[in-house]
């Protein structure tokens, strides 16, 4: 039986100068000042290029995007339920492959990329997303996390920090930290469980040049590939919205988060400091995290020393869960 | 040349899918439908059919993983059965209010709890309200025949929508029966090949479903109605061209049988029919004047047509394979919709429900003469003195 397979190889891009000018998410959406996922979504748009398929999932970058009539994609895209993103993109590949095998579509196979924010990926969308990585779909699976339900108001989700407020974990005196939980590790829970997945990589508005990279990385290979996309949200995290993309650095200054590309189960990492600055940096900029006490800093110092020693490697979390204290 | 087999209904809507060069699937295991993954899992895997078998995670995806390949321009088929139906509820607006016509198959299960494998119309009558098309059959040939039918209104683009093809479960999934497999010239002349006026083709980009203002919904919910109005006339071609094409007999909306001089009838849809046309056999063999009126299509209710043929009956007992807990009448939802459909004419016949068949139980011959009993008494009394009657479970009628 023939297959159709991409041969699609997008170049890499050395400097920020050589970004292609066209554009594929283009102006006109609702998206705040300083949105972070705005910004990727348009680095992501321009390094795929025209011969892409976006599905958007319920999340930010659906509700404040997809405005009927004035729409940002100049590419086609189709909103899917926020539970259901990477069976949708399953559905539209194989259509594609069954499509081009049978000589009713010319062409390369489209790009088709979902691009669901962190409850579409890992919480209610999580089901989904491994369906499309077990089967070996030929499609990129993004997350953008600006770690919260934000359009719903900042609710908490699994990829939300330790001591975050938000308003299903504000803080009080019964809890003083507000969010008790450590987040879910998106980039492993791929890795881990899915051996058709031969490419996954963490990026960050703050490196747009590596971002695109990656986005072209994952589009060249053939298969299921992951990308997990720091994205700053300043109405979530409660900063200045011209400090999106310094928020963004710092939080791989102090190992908040970490870049890295994980690619046929070699680990390779970018923009590493040689020294780490305190979580504290990060954090004092960030009205979600005013409420912290002294103890609760500290708390969070050590899970990123624990998970700054590897990717892959599990990471203890510093305090037992809300559970086993009770 | 068109050749007689001896099928099940799930096997059968695997034929005509087959016919119908369905060209991507996604399965999930439940009982009964599963029966017709099987046969596609197979006829895929003997090079008989060539389309993409996804092997979907839970019903959710089954029906998301169709509706994108459905956008993107491939003929799908999906299907499940009981819980697994309602599991993917959340789908079903997306899909018909995306006027994306993906077909599924259910064969009908009851929904939990407990756990039950028999056949009850429950499942997919719960989903009746979201914009699909819908109907029953009675037999593998009309499972065969409503595949096909299904998915030349639902693709035409005067409809464009999705359709649930329903069957019974076993006792039409499961239990074979004379089949005519048409020739593939045939169905190719009945059947053209599925065209979406705007899919997800980055030749030529566009936006499905983005967000709306709550000011600009009404006029979507007006559109999903008015496709429900205008299927009707695209039904009636289609059957039209059916009979013409494969020498068959069908009434698009309703069918009669012995209806002639009937003073009352049942009305029902699915296998139960079959039962039911025996048990009216016997009983105009004792003098008895009654028929059936069956239906065919639920979505869209064709209220002029069930009106029509059931104002000339004394009275008309309402066959309900599904439950409405706390609904008007106290059974199932299908004289809801009966009563509905009379309320306007000057003359109506007296009406009531019998519930039966609930759980997957049989209806045996005697129901059926229960059931006309009751309705000689209601044209005797000349009034409706029960809108339910739990068939089996009751003192007195």
């Amino acid at each position: 039986m023939a297959v159709a397979v991409k041969t699609q190889n997008l170049p890499l891009i050395k400097k920020i100068r050589n970004i292609p000018k066209e554009e594929y998410y283009v102006p006109g959406h609702r998206t705040c000042a300083g949105c972070g996922p705005a910004l990727q979504y348009k680095l992501v748009a321009k390094a795929a290029g025209p011969n892409t398929i976006f599905l958007g999932p319920t999340g930010c970058m659906y509700v404040a995007n997809a405005s009927y009539l004035c729409t940002p994609y100049a590419v086609p895209w189709m909103h899917t339920q926020i539970t259901n993103a990477g069976a949708v993109a399953s559905g539209v590949e194989a259509a594609y492959q069954v499509l081009i095998r049978k000589g009713k579509w010319e062409g390369e196979l489209p790009n088709v990329i979902v691009m669901a924010g962190d409850g579409g990926s890992v919480d209610i969308g999580l089901q989904a997303m491994s369906g499309m990585m077990y089967r070996g779909h030929d499609a990129l699976f993004i997350c953008y996390d600006n770690e919260a339900y934000a359009n719903t108001g900042i609710q908490t989700s699994p990829t939300t920090p330790y001591g975050a407020n938000t308003t299903f974990t504000p803080p009080g005196p019964a809890i003083p930290e507000g969010k008790k939980l450590f987040p879910k590790d998106p980039p492993q829970l791929v890795i881990g469980g899915h051996p058709a997945v031969k490419y996954v990589a963490t990026a960050s508005v703050a490196y747009p040049v590596d971002l695109m990279n990656k986005v072209r990385k994952a589009l060249n290979v053939q298969g299921p590939t992951f990308l997990h996309i720091h994205c700053p949200c300043p109405k979530g995290w409660k900063f200045e919205e011209s400090k999106t993309v310094e928020i963004a650095k710092l939080a791989i200054q102090t190992g908040m988060w970490i870049l890295y590309e994980w690619e046929n189960g070699e680990y390779k990492y970018q923009h590493k400091p040689k020294e780490y600055k305190p979580v504290r940096e990060y954090m004092k900029l960030q009205g979600r995290f005013a409420h912290l006490q002294e103890a609760h800093i500290a708390k969070m110092q050590a899970f990123v020393d624990a998970k700054l020693k590897a990717p892959g490697i599990p990471v203890e979390i510093p305090v037992p869960p809300p559970r086993a204290q009770a | 040349m068109a050749k007689e087999m001896v099928l099940s209904g799930c096997a059968a809507s695997a034929q005509a899918a087959k016919m119908a060069k369905v060209e991507v699937i996604c399965s999930y295991p439940i009982r009964p439908y599963t029966a017709l993954m099987m046969e596609l899992a197979k006829m895929v895997a003997n090079g008989e059919l060539d389309a993409e078998f996804i092997y979907g995670e839970g019903e959710h995806a089954q029906l998301s993983v169709v509706l994108g390949a459905s956008a993107a321009g491939a003929r799908v088929l999906t299907g499940s059965s009981g819980v697994g139906v309602t599991y993917a509820f959340e789908t079903y607006s997306p899909i018909a209010g995306g006027r994306v016509p993906v077909q599924m198959m259910i064969a009908d299960r009851a929904l939990d709890p407990p756990g039950d494998f028999g056949s009850e119309h429950t499942d997919a009558m719960s989903c009746r309200d979201q914009g699909w098309l819908m109907g029953w059959a009675e037999n593998p040939q009309e499972a065969f025949d409503n595949c096909l039918i299904n998915y030349r209104v639902g693709e035409d683009h005067r409809v464009l929508l999705p359709q649930f093809v329903c069957q019974d479960g076993y006792f039409v999934s499961h239990i074979p029966g004379k089949v005519l497999l048409p020739d593939q010239s045939q169905v190719d002349e009945f059947l053209p090949p599925y065209t979406l006026p705007h899919p997800l083709d980055p030749k030529h980009p566009v936006s499905h479903g983005p967000q709306i203002r709550p000011d600009q919904g009404t006029i979507m919910d007006l559109q999903r109605a008015q496709a429900h109005l205008d299927a009707p006339a695209v039904i009636k071609e289609a059957i039209a061209d059916f009979n013409r094409i494969f020498g068959r007999d069908y009434s698009p909306f309703v069918e009669e049988y012995m209806t002639d001089d009937a003073e009352m009838a049942f009305f029902i849809m699915g296998a139960h029919t079959m039962t039911a046309r025996h048990a009216i056999k016997h009983l105009r063999s004792k003098g008895v004047k009654i028929g059936l009126v069956k239906l065919r299509f639920l979505r869209p209710w064709p209220t002029q047509e069930v009106a029509e043929a059931l104002s000339k009956f004394k009275a008309v007992g309402v066959v309900e394979t599904s439950t409405s807990y706390g609904g008007a009448m106290r059974g199932g939802n299908l004289l809801h919709e009966v009563r509905a459909s009379l309320y306007d004419l000057p003359q109506r016949p007296l009406t009531t429900s019998f519930m039966a068949g609930l759980g997957g139980e049989m209806v045996p011959l005697k129901d059926f003469y229960y059931m006309a009993e009751i309705l000689s008494k209601m044209i005797k009394e000349g009034k409706t003195k029960k809108t339910v009657h739990w068939v089996g479970f009751e003192a007195e009628a």
